[in-house]
């Protein structure tokens, strides 16, 4: 889950790479004539928002909102007391509670005099908060072509491959004949003391294709997947050790 | 008990005769992996799973990473599907267990919602799951000691979750839900771990909620670096004696409103009724399980009768401005004419010295 670090690398990631890419968002939006587009968002989804906005939510579920003119609005499903901190590594300004998303939607929707609205790839939108717009006059945006990795985008990524990278290169070694949750607690901590926010490993031994710690003693061969989010950027990587042939089917951050 | 819960697949098959429904798909994403982990606790890992039922007892599974596949037959006995979608792949039309959170595209127009009666199933626990919540507790009071003898001024908030994340998967986590704050009066509600450094005379906070085979266990302390002042002293003493009002209290047929109502009223009686709202607080505890937020939570205004073999925690975390925010809490087993307290860790306020 999302426990670590949380933050916003504003030399990385200026408020003007957020406001190129909210503009792209906006070019789109004034060709369909449409007043907003909404991007859901939740623990496991908070790829799409986290790029436009740099919000990337350690619980709960959201709803990014953004005007065709203006700045973007979050609708929360977090506690208000967590805002000022939500504002301090986001673009957002103004953000509203909103423990029921598609009622608050729809209020907001009201409050600005929207009679239509664009969702983000509606067909992937929780079916609880779809099927409580389609009175609404909400329309599909599929975020192809919006969502483009710009210099930014892969510069971060790129950070994070060298990140996940390092620390594998350096700890791989380690896990021969010891407990798999041991190997992987080590990685856990190296990872999250360098900044990671979320980590998946999977180990692979004994021809097995790659799966959690599961209580085994690794052998002298196995390969390691770590799946590592830096500051909101998810990469994979992957290593062999000894003899072992690597991760089927797997591949690395290129 | 990783693999298939039959105690599950027993009820399930009950219910689906009770209601008249041909089958049941319990359907698990990213976030909420526990409706397909109440009959098939094997952590997947692709962005969906499944679980079909029939009401004759056939099981198919459903999954969307190719690697789960294999890992999941071990389990299963029989060979997942890998499917993209659900469209076509599924027999009849199945009541779902997790229906509001399935993406729509994947959604039947007339697909009717099983969320709340498997809810309501899975938060009485068989004798395997308490004793698989036995172990994640005992995990969380050994978390709990690590964080308390690691932590130290100059130490920053995403470094100690680190050093705690280290240890619980060490020890075979199979995740973790945490949060953190660290400070003083200004300190309102705990989030995910900042840059911030932790100081002498810092009140350090954390909700630590470490999964086993599936089962999350939470345990709320509060520690203080150095000599605690007279407000942090005083402070944990209303949250102490609230969490024991709880704790008193909790047994099969009491509200879960009284069960908040007993520890708003100990804070009430103190002059700090008015922080025990949402404005500082969300929720006095909840049920725990194979997510670690269940409902019903604890609540003045949820009018839900707690049963035997429920467990849940007690934590009438908030703010209050002798300290800033602090919590506390332990998760309680209902019995058959009380609760057990299933952490062990001392119910006090921690001093590091430092």
């Amino acid at each position: 889950m999302k426990r670590g670090l949380i933050a916003w690398d504003r030399e990385a990631l200026p408020p003007a790479v957020f406001d190129a890419r909210l503009a792209k968002v906006r070019a789109a939006l004034a060709e369909r004539d449409l007043p907003a587009v909404v991007v859901y968002s939740d623990v496991a989804r908070s790829n799409d928002a986290r790029f436009l906005t740099n919000f990337m939510p350690y619980w709960n579920r959201s709803l990014v909102v953004i005007p065709r003119e203006g700045a973007p609005v979050l609708l929360c499903g977090l506690s208000p007391r967590v805002y000022p901190w939500i504002r301090s590594v986001t673009v957002f300004e103004e953000i509203r509670p909103a423990s029921k998303l598609a009622p608050s939607l729809v209020e907001f929707c009201e409050e600005r005099g929207w009679k239509r609205l664009g969702v983000l790839d509606l067909p992937k939108m929780p079916n609880e908060v779809e099927s409580r717009l389609r009175g609404l006059g909400v329309i599909d945006v599929s975020s192809q072509g919006l969502l483009e990795p710009d210099e930014a985008e892969l510069a971060m990524r790129a950070r994070a491959e060298k990140l996940t990278r390092s620390i594998l290169e350096g700890q791989t070694n380690l896990g021969a004949s010891i407990l798999d949750y041991e190997f992987v607690g080590r990685l856990e901590r190296e990872y999250r003391r360098s900044g990671a926010e979320d980590v998946v490993i999977r180990l692979s031994s004994n021809g097995k294709t790659p799966r959690p710690a599961n209580g085994s003693i690794l052998t002298d061969e196995y390969s390691v997947v770590v799946d590592l989010e830096y500051l909101g950027h998810w990469v994979r990587v992957t290593k062999a050790q000894g003899a072992h042939p690597g991760t089927p089917g797997s591949g690395d951050a290129l | 008990m990783v693999g298939i819960n039959e105690h599950r697949r027993k009820q399930l098959m009950e219910l689906m005769e009770e209601r008249k429904w041909d089958s049941i798909l319990l359907y698990g994403q990213g976030w909420r992996k526990d409706y397909f982990r109440a009959l098939v606790n094997v952590n997947y890992m692709g962005p969906y799973a499944a679980a079909w039922l029939s009401r004759s007892g056939e099981l198919r599974v459903f999954v969307t990473d190719p690697w789960d596949r294999e890992w999941m037959a071990e389990f299963v006995g029989t060979q997942a599907t890998l499917v993209y979608d659900f469209e076509g792949n599924l027999p009849g039309a199945p009541a779902v267990a997790g229906l509001e959170l399935m993406e729509a595209r994947l959604v039947d127009p007339g697909a009717v919602s099983a969320t709340a009666e498997i809810e309501e199933l899975r938060r009485v626990k068989t004798p395997e799951e308490i004793e698989t919540l036995r172990r994640a507790c005992d995990l969380a009071d050994r978390g709990y000691e690590y964080f308390a003898d690691v932590i130290e001024p100059g130490m920053r908030e995403f470094e100690l979750v680190a050093e705690v994340e280290g240890f619980l998967k060490s020890n075979g986590a199979e995740d973790n839900f945490m949060l953190i704050a660290s400070g003083g009066t200004e300190v309102v509600g705990m989030k995910p771990p900042t840059e911030r450094k932790l100081e002498k005379g810092d009140a350090v906070t954390t909700e630590l909620t470490p999964q086993v085979d599936g089962y999350y266990a939470q345990i709320c302390r509060t520690v203080v670096l150095g000599e605690p002042s007279r407000g942090q002293r005083e402070s944990f003493a209303i949250f102490s004696e609230a969490q024991q009002a709880a704790e008193d209290l909790i047994k099969p047929g009491v509200k879960a409103s009284d069960a908040a109502r007993a520890q708003n009223d100990v804070f009430r009686k103190y002059g700090y009724g008015e922080y025990t709202g949402p404005k500082y607080t969300r929720v006095r505890g909840h049920c725990l399980g194979l997510f670690p937020d269940e409902t019903p939570h604890i609540l003045e205004d949820v009018d839900y009768t707690l049963k035997q073999d429920m467990v849940v925690i007690a934590h009438p975390n908030t703010y209050l401005p002798l300290a800033g925010y602090m919590v506390h809490g332990d998760c309680l087993l209902l019995t058959a004419d009380g609760n057990q307290r299933m952490n062990h860790t001392e119910k006090k306020l921690f001093v590091k010295e430092v």
